[in-house]
């Protein structure tokens, strides 16, 4: 009996200690990628830094929520194409604020001297991604 | 003392032939004095083969000259230190296919580094269980997530950056051309400092 409460015991500490530590993690990477930031330049609400952060918060629970449990909604395929765009966006900023952190385009660009082609570049990179997932879902995979 | 005369260096200069510079090339000049044509049309600098392409004049050194010339002027800085000069040969266009090359390149090398992305976090089997949560229903390839999620990530990308090809969304630099300022910056700085001879650590013979 007691055994088995300290075994718990310890259980409950690992993950609590676990937790802690992804979370910090975790939110230490969104704010080095300046994600929250660029929203908010984009869309001119810095008033609301505060409700972001607790966006956050709720959906790091949800996701822990969704990936320890079995349940099951039974909701259309349209949720599916709202949820896969929201998760689409989300990762392509994502993807765009990881290149851009590696620092690699500034020196491509004055190397090679595309400069004025600088967006053309750009776009690239967009088209790439666009394609590349889609070749994977809808090829690679099967 | 006599006139005061103001002097703000320009930060870069680009030139495209050898050439000499007067004061008017690198500075701003504004001054009370009836000197001012005269000060604007005394030459500063020879540039010579022996340059290369990058010259640093500093502020130190004209007021040093100048100062010799007009003896009764009081000379007042304001602005950068020290000019950049750049003299660049008559630039080749850049070839269609250099650039068709990178852009390939861009584009294929993304495309892959994407799909490794998704493998390496397991995107499909996230994607499988989602779909089975949200609709009840167990499917090996959940397209409907899928194809709109890939359209996202360039939704997504084109937000971050905020262009579509030549066309900007509002006037904020987006943070590429924020990154290449910033670079741009950073090799000036070393410049000014290391292309200076002001700045040797050797003591004077």
């Amino acid at each position: 009996m007691i055994q088995s409460l300290l075994i718990n015991f310890i259980q409950i500490f690992i993950g609590f200690a676990g937790g802690i530590a992804v979370g910090a993690g975790f939110v230490a990477f969104l704010t080095v990628l300046g994600i929250i930031p660029r929203l908010i330049q984009l869309s001119k609400t810095e008033k609301l830094l505060k409700a972001y952060g607790v966006c956050v918060i709720f959906g790091l629970l949800l996701g822990t929520f969704l990936s320890f449990t079995n349940v099951t909604w039974n909701q259309h395929a349209i949720i599916l194409v709202f949820w896969g765009i929201l998760h689409g966006i989300f990762n392509g900023m994502l993807a765009a604020a990881l290149t851009e952190v590696l620092n690699v385009f500034p020196i491509l660009y004055k190397r090679i001297g595309v400069e004025k082609y600088m967006l053309w570049m750009l776009m690239a990179i967009l088209f790439g991604k666009v394609a590349g997932s889609l070749f994977q879902w809808v090829f690679f995979v099967k | 003392m006599g006139d005061i005369v103001y002097l703000r260096m320009k930060k870069n200069l680009e030139l495209s032939a050898l050439q000499e510079i007067q004061l008017k090339d690198i500075a701003f000049i504004s001054t009370s004095s009836s000197k001012k044509r005269e000060l604007e049309n005394i030459p500063i600098y020879r540039i010579t083969k022996k340059d290369k392409n990058i010259v640093i004049i500093e502020s130190f050194l004209i007021i040093d000259h100048i100062n010799t010339v007009f003896e009764n002027l009081e000379f007042q800085l304001i602005g950068p230190a020290q000019t950049i000069i750049r003299i660049k040969k008559k630039r080749k266009k850049t070839s269609v296919l250099l650039i068709a090359c990178i852009w390939l390149l861009l584009f294929v090398g993304t495309a892959m580094t994407i799909m490794n992305f998704h493998y390496d976090v397991s995107m499909q089997e996230v994607q499988q269980k989602l779909h089975y949560l949200l609709t009840g229903e167990q499917n090996e390839f959940p397209l409907w997530i899928q194809i709109p999620y890939s359209i996202g990530l360039g939704l997504g990308t084109l937000l971050f950056f905020n262009h579509w090809f030549n066309k900007r969304f509002n006037e904020e630099p987006s943070p590429l051309e924020v990154e290449i300022y910033n670079y741009q910056q950073d090799l000036d700085n070393y410049l000014t400092h290391y292309e200076n001879k002001l700045n040797d650590t050797k003591p004077a013979d």
